[in-house]
């Protein structure tokens, strides 16, 4: 399988020009295989209990609001974006043809209209660093509770769960550096914005922000697969349905979350105003 | 003599060959064992090569070897050599691989790594000149043989003139003047017109890619070229290999063209003869055309700003020329002539000339049929109809009033001629082309279509002095008349030996043109270039044939009795007051009389380079050879009146010639049908270059395209009315025996600029002012659009 | 690895008799096949060592596709057959005299005697970065060096870019729209009948092709309807050089009329984008007039409408605008 796409510039030297496509290939193969994979471990282990006894309900609303419209609106247009980025780049590549050149660019410009009001609103409406809790020992004890069914349950999680956290990260990362690379290869086509100049940086320069661009977009694959994968899951669709209706209800509440952490209770400080970047974390959790 | 020959049209010898395919050129030749080299060719324009492995071609069945730079002769400074490890233009050839076929050869460079360091390239002289612009070698941009690299710019002063569309004043390298004031003759002109005239670069594109081939045998050398020239490419190519000229076999039956770029050979030439050499086998290096739009040279480009001031009734009084010449790597003198025929054609009371050729990282340059003078005619002429047409003077008349007479001096030395009848040439191009009804045609208009109509008028150099003859009468009674000359395909091979066949009474079946082979003996000749050859060469013959006249009469009388110069040789025998004898007898007789007669003892001035061939030849009949004595004063120019109908359509910006004439001035007509070939082709490859044929370069990588035949768009017989008519004043000159001068030179400049004077005159006399003048060009400025690119932009075609 | 051009490198050539036959080797090698029809196309492909096919098949000895057949409703001509054979046609130069004048129109006598109609509508973009084997988008890259703001794009698009500013060469596809042909392409699992007009795709769907045909379809035949045979006609080509060269801008337009109005028109233009532009705007004003100046003006500024020139082909809007123009007023 070859990694890179290189060839000669017009001067005869050798330059890289993108990532290969077998990584698309691969990263749809990664992709079913993952799914599939994770599909068969969950029928095989055994259902865990909730322990939503040990919190008290009281003060606690029926309906928790999770996610508020603002936040719910910004995640469906992300994510028209970013299928639309998906589809345009890479379904064209495995032969189903039509004009996606233009469709591309404009789903990369929403989308990054969508996170700069997605950061926007999160430092000034939304309580920003609750995204950005390390929380290393939930992680190891996340990991551990995957590893084996027998090892204690994670302790319960703020409002974002510890691989929600982690989810978003990655995703922070690799679209950062798909949208970055993604505005400078603009530069390198007709748009109503400036004229093209292939010459902006070297050969080399690009050949390395083709392969980022690229990375990334088989990357994304990988990441949104999953992501959607958790999202339909049946035991997941109460969290998926809180990014629809913006709100969860009490016994899940109590079930998955720490109100200590979280505290929803009718004027608690820092109750929540809606989601933060859960908009693109809106599933995965092992439950 | 009663001429029978002279102003005749004869088919030459070469023809049928040529038309059935058995003509033999470069590439045809064969030898046991031969092997094909193909050529690794820089990719860059400038740069140095850091590594190079061929392991891998080398180890591929067939590939014989290889040869880099290393083991041909390196040359300093902006010189050529045949390969090289800094190249200095995309296309130079880097090295050589030899193999059994041409394909295993090809593969077998695809199969090398090479890696490049780029080096900074200049491809527009002027960024060149600017301050802090780049320059096309590392040590500089102007050369000197005495003081070496330099690095020469203009100020920022004076690009902020240019800048602002005015003629600059700069320190320039080049510059000569004429008359005392220039101030005052432009002061006391009645109009002055000043002006930015760019003139483009363009390949040669000969039909003939500069292939050839060679083989050793001991020390001897076997070498099969491409070229315009024979004896004297022979001794460039002893000079390039550092060896004894008389050690080479020098093959050149026939020439695809050459317009100037092989004129004595080509400096690939040398490379099969050092890859031979190192392998012991005949290597055969066939050049594509792809190879040939880089190694093929071109004519240099020039960027000009022009002040022509002219008095009431139309006369050019000062000329204010600036030239920037686009030299290449490896230097061209275009400007030099331009500057000369400015002052020639338009005789003006002052002139200042200024030059600036700069070196750049482009194909290199070479004459191009008219060098100088094309592009220099081709840029002024519509600026002297610009003159008339404001000044209300009749723009024939202009023309005529410009153009110079017998007494005419040009130039920093005042350079006189032996003849000048470019009056006449226009007089009659006035009546053929009938001047008065096409000049009520101008202007008209038939829906979109504009008529213009223009003349041009061109001179060129035309001769030299002071070649050898050499001919033979041998015991079979015909006349050999051995031509050191190439045969480039103007004729001028078999037509030069006219006089001295004349002169000994032959009819032409009973001529032999000997030549193309060194082995046969060839005399000291001109280089086939320069439109020098009609007239250096029937001088040359001429003297031959009344050597061996001379030796004739002297056999006959003295074998029949009477006096010798009662004798005249006719139609194969010579006749007299004793009777007449064979000139198979006079041959046989002069065999045996020796001496002098049968070349066993030579004139003592004719040139060393002529000797050995003499001697070979001695002893095989009756020997006519002299060198040419006549002398002569002043330089030999001639000149063509080109006169153009266009239609111009101003909703496409296409140009329709609809009528062309061209009259030359140049002396005696040897050959008609040959002349007008000339006169027209000429007139034609001008045309091409003012308004078809273009080269452009991408400016980011410094590489040419157009590098084709169909992308570089020289113009065709499709692409001209059938009927394109041509005439000669035919007055001899009357410095020369014959009164023949050369042509090849001044159609080009004629028709370049009858097109772009036509052109200027159905845009109401507009001038664009630069070629070509494709339609996108001209569309743009009639629809007042704004042109597509720098006033002064080079390589934008 | 370093470059040489001009020395075309081995292949193995197939000569089929059948179009069954050619439809079979394409399916057998696939994306290592290369159809050859005239080879003016192929051969300087090949040459420059830039296309390296290892299975070439030359349509050449393929009676069925070679001539020219009157089919029920109109003409029926093989893709194999020579410009010269369209030219001389007697009925094509009398009742579709545009198809005539467009191939005539092509290079010279000897190109046209050598070179296909198949040939010449399915031949590849002369834009010579790309042709260079250069990385561009349309060679598999990641560039387009004739668009960059230094680059040399005189005879590059105004209209229809995506990525890529080549310009469709063909002279006769912008004549075959404006007759409405239709193109069968045919491949061993189907056969396709396509208008003209989508016949060439542009750089936005596919940019490494300039038609519908991939690697294992053959266009076999192009039908010429008569509903449009003895229509009004007007071609015109602008181009350098008189002979041997390719458009800058070529128009090709079709007129049906009853007394002095236009019933119906097709025009096409060539040169100005990656494909031969079908003009329906200009159409639309054109039905129901005479074709007057007033209406053959507002045709060609409609033309136009969001063109955009590069660097160094502004010129090509006022040229295509006057070339509309023209085909209107030429049938006032």
């Amino acid at each position: 399988m070859e990694l890179w796409r290189r060839a000669d510039n017009p001067w005869g030297e050798s330059v890289l020009i993108g990532v290969s496509w077998d990584l698309m290939w691969a990263a749809v193969v990664l992709s079913g295989l993952f799914l599939v994979g994770h599909a068969i471990w969950h029928r095989m282990r055994p259902a865990e209990e909730h322990d939503n006894a040990s919190t008290s309900a009281a003060g606690i609303p029926e309906r928790i609001e999770r996610h508020t419209l603002p936040a719910r609106v910004f995640h469906w247009t992300m994510s028209v974006a970013m299928l639309v980025l998906l589809i345009t780049a890479f379904v064209p590549v495995m032969g189903l043809q039509f004009p996606w050149v233009e469709l591309h660019w404009m789903a990369g410009v929403l989308l990054i209209a969508t996170i700069v009001y997605h950061i926007i609103h999160a430092v000034g409406w939304q309580d920003f660093w609750s995204m950005f809790q390390l929380g290393i020992g939930e992680g190891i004890a996340h990991l551990k509770h995957i590893a084996s069914a027998k090892a204690p349950a994670p302790p319960k999680a703020g409002k974002y769960p510890f691989d929600h956290r982690l989810y978003h990260h990655v995703i922070v990362v690799v679209s950062m550096a798909a949208m970055v690379t993604g505005v400078l290869m603009m530069m390198r086509i007709q748009t109503p914005f400036w004229e093209p100049n292939p010459y902006l940086f070297n050969d080399s320069m690009w050949g390395v922000m083709y392969v980022v661009h690229g990375l990334s977009g088989v990357s994304l694959i990988l990441l949104i697969a999953s992501h959607i994968y958790f999202a339909l899951r049946p035991e997941k669709r109460w969290i998926t349905w809180s990014m629809v209706r913006g709100w969860i209800d009490r016994e899940h509440y109590l079930a998955h979350f720490d109100p200590s952490k979280w505290d929803v209770k009718d004027g608690a400080p820092g109750a929540p105003e809606g989601g933060l970047a859960d908009s693109s974390v809106s599933a995965p959790r092992e439950d | 003599m009663a001429e029978k020959l002279i102003g005749a049209d004869i088919a030459p010898p070469d023809l049928h060959a040529k038309i059935t395919g058995r003509a033999r050129y470069a590439e045809d030749f064969r030898a046991p064992g031969m092997v094909f080299a193909k050529l690794l060719l820089s990719p860059m324009p400038n740069a140095r090569v850091v590594n190079v492995d061929a392991s891998r071609a080398l180890a591929m069945p067939g590939v014989i070897d290889i040869l880099r730079a290393s083991e041909v002769p390196a040359r300093e400074g902006p010189r050529e050599a045949s390969l090289t490890d800094t190249p200095r233009y995309e296309g130079e050839p880097i090295l050589a691989v030899a193999a059994v076929d041409e394909e295993t050869a090809a593969a077998a460079i695809e199969e090398i790594e090479i890696d490049f360091e780029p080096l900074p390239f200049v491809l527009d002289p002027l960024e060149s000149l600017r301050p802090g612009g780049p320059n096309a070698y590392a040590e500089g941009n102007q050369f000197s043989g005495q003081d070496g690299w330099s690095e020469f710019k203009w100020t920022a002063e004076d690009f902020a003139r240019i800048d602002a569309g005015e003629m600059p004043d700069p320190e320039c390298p080049v510059e000569w003047s004429k008359g005392d004031d220039l101030d005052a003759a432009f002061a006391e002109s009645a109009l002055v017109l000043e002006e930015t005239i760019v003139h483009q670069s363009l390949t040669h594109h000969p039909m003939e890619p500069r292939s050839n081939m060679a083989y050793w045998e001991g020390d001897r050398l076997y070498a099969f070229v491409s070229t315009q020239s024979t004896q004297q490419t022979k001794f460039a190519l002893a000079g390039a290999l550092e060896m004894d000229p008389e050690n080479i076999t020098f093959i050149s039956e026939f020439c695809g063209g050459g317009f100037g770029s092989k004129i004595a050979g080509s400096t690939v030439m040398q490379i099969p003869a050092f890859f031979s050499r190192k392998i012991g086998r005949p290597v055969m290096l066939r050049i594509t055309r792809y190879e040939e739009n880089y190694i093929g040279r071109a004519r240099p480009g020039f960027q000009t700003w022009l002040k022509m001031g002219f008095l009431e009734d139309g006369k050019c009084n000062a000329i204010d020329l600036l030239i920037v010449q686009e030299s290449g790597p490896y230097g061209a003198s275009d400007f030099n002539t331009a500057g000369m025929i400015a002052d020639l054609t338009y005789t003006p009371a002052s002139m200042r000339f200024r030059a600036v050729p700069m070196y750049t990282n482009t194909p290199p340059k070479a004459a191009q049929r008219g060098p100088g003078g094309a592009q220099i005619i081709s840029m002024m002429e519509p600026i002297l109809e610009k003159a008339a047409r404001e000044l209300g003077v009749d723009r024939f008349q202009a023309h005529m009033m410009n153009a110079p007479g017998p007494d005419v001096s040009f130039g920093p030395r005042g350079t006189t001629l032996t003849s000048v009848h470019a009056r006449e040439a226009l007089e009659m191009g006035y009546e053929m082309f009938d001047w008065e009804s096409k000049l009520a045609m101008s202007g008209q208009r038939d829906g979109s279509k504009v008529t213009g109509i223009g003349i041009g008028l061109s001179p060129y150099t035309a001769g030299s002095r002071g070649r050898d003859g050499l001919l033979l009468i041998r015991p079979d009674g015909r006349l050999y008349v051995h031509q050191g000359i190439g045969n480039l395909g103007t004729h001028s091979i078999a037509d030069t030996a006219r006089p001295a066949a004349e002169i000994l009474g032959y009819n032409w079946e009973d001529v032999v043109i000997v030549w193309g082979d060194s082995s046969q003996g060839l005399p000291r000749s001109t280089v086939q270039a320069g439109s020098q050859t009609t007239h250096a060469h029937t001088r040359a013959n001429h003297a031959a044939g009344m050597d061996a006249l001379r030796k004739v009469q002297a056999i006959a009388a003295a074998t029949l009795g009477g006096n010798a110069g009662a004798y005249t040789p006719d139609n194969g025998r010579v006749r007299g007051p004793g009777g007449s004898m064979t000139m198979a007898q006079v041959a046989q007789r002069a065999i045996a009389m020796g001496g002098e007669y049968d070349g066993h003892v030579l004139p003592e001035d004719i040139h060393a380079q002529t000797v050995p061939a003499a001697q070979g030849l001695a002893g095989e009949g009756l020997m006519g050879i002299a060198r040419d004595n006549y002398g002569g004063e002043g330089s030999i120019y001639s000149w063509v009146a080109g006169f153009a109908v266009v239609e111009l359509d101003e909703e496409t910006g296409m140009v329709d010639l609809k009528e062309y004439v061209g009259i030359t001035d140049c002396g005696t007509v040897l050959h008609p049908r040959s002349l007008g070939a000339q006169v027209l082709g000429g007139s034609i490859q001008g045309m091409g270059m003012a308004m078809t044929q273009r080269w452009v370069f991408d400016p980011k990588w410094g590489v040419p395209f157009a590098n084709r035949l169909y992308t570089a768009r020289p113009p065709g017989m499709l692409d001209v009315p059938l009927d394109l008519k041509w005439g000669a004043v035919g007055i001899p000159d009357p410095q020369t025996p014959v009164g023949a001068k050369g042509i090849g030179e001044p159609p080009v400049g004629a028709g370049a600029a009858a097109l772009t004077c036509a052109i200027a005159d159905a845009m109401g006399g507009r001038c664009v002012c630069r070629t070509p003048l494709t339609p996108d060009i001209i569309l743009s400025e009639l629809e007042g659009r704004g042109p597509a690119f720098g006033r002064l932009d080079q390589h934008v075609g | 690895m370093a470059k040489i051009r001009d020395m075309i490198p081995a292949f193995e050539l197939y000569q089929p008799t059948t179009v069954e036959g050619a439809m079979d080797l394409l399916d057998q090698h696939r994306d290592e096949a290369w159809v050859l029809a005239g080879g003016l196309d192929s051969f300087d492909w090949f040459k420059d060592r830039i296309k390296r096919p290892s299975a070439v098949i030359d349509l050449g000895a393929i009676p069925e596709m070679n001539g020219i057949r009157e089919v029920e409703n109109g003409l029926e001509i093989g893709a194999m057959t020579s410009l010269t054979d369209i030219v001389r046609h007697e009925r094509i130069r009398s009742e579709y005299s545009i198809v005539a004048d467009a191939a005539e129109h092509v290079a010279t006598p000897q190109i046209r005697n050598q070179g296909t109609i198949g040939g010449n509508v399915a031949q590849d973009t002369r834009c010579w970065y790309y042709r260079s084997g250069w990385p561009c988008y349309r060679a598999g890259g990641n560039t387009c060096y004739a668009s960059a703001p230094q680059a040399m794009n005189r005879e590059h698009c105004i209209m229809g870019r995506s990525r890529c500013v080549a310009v469709n060469p063909s002279d006769t596809a912008p004549a075959l729209i404006a007759v409405d042909a239709k193109m069968i392409v045919e491949s061993a699992t189907s056969t396709n009948v396509y208008d003209a007009e989508d016949f060439f795709i542009g750089p936005s769907i596919d940019i490494t092709r300039m038609t519908v045909m991939k690697s294992r379809d053959l266009l076999t035949r192009i039908q010429i309807p008569a509903i449009w045979a003895n229509a009004d006609f007007y071609f015109e080509k602008v181009r350098d050089r008189g002979s041997w060269d390719f458009q800058l801008v070529s128009v090709a337009a079709a007129f049906r009329r009853t007394g002095d109005t236009i019933d119906e028109a097709r025009i096409a233009v060539n040169g100005v984008a990656p494909f031969p532009v079908r003009l329906e705007a200009a159409e639309r004003i054109v039905a129901g007039t005479s074709g007057d100046e007033a209406t053959a003006r507002a045709a060609g500024e409609a033309a136009i409408e969001g063109a955009r020139a590069l660097r160094h082909n502004d010129y090509k809007i006022p040229m295509m605008r006057n070339l509309v123009t023209r085909a209107v007023r030429s049938v006032a």
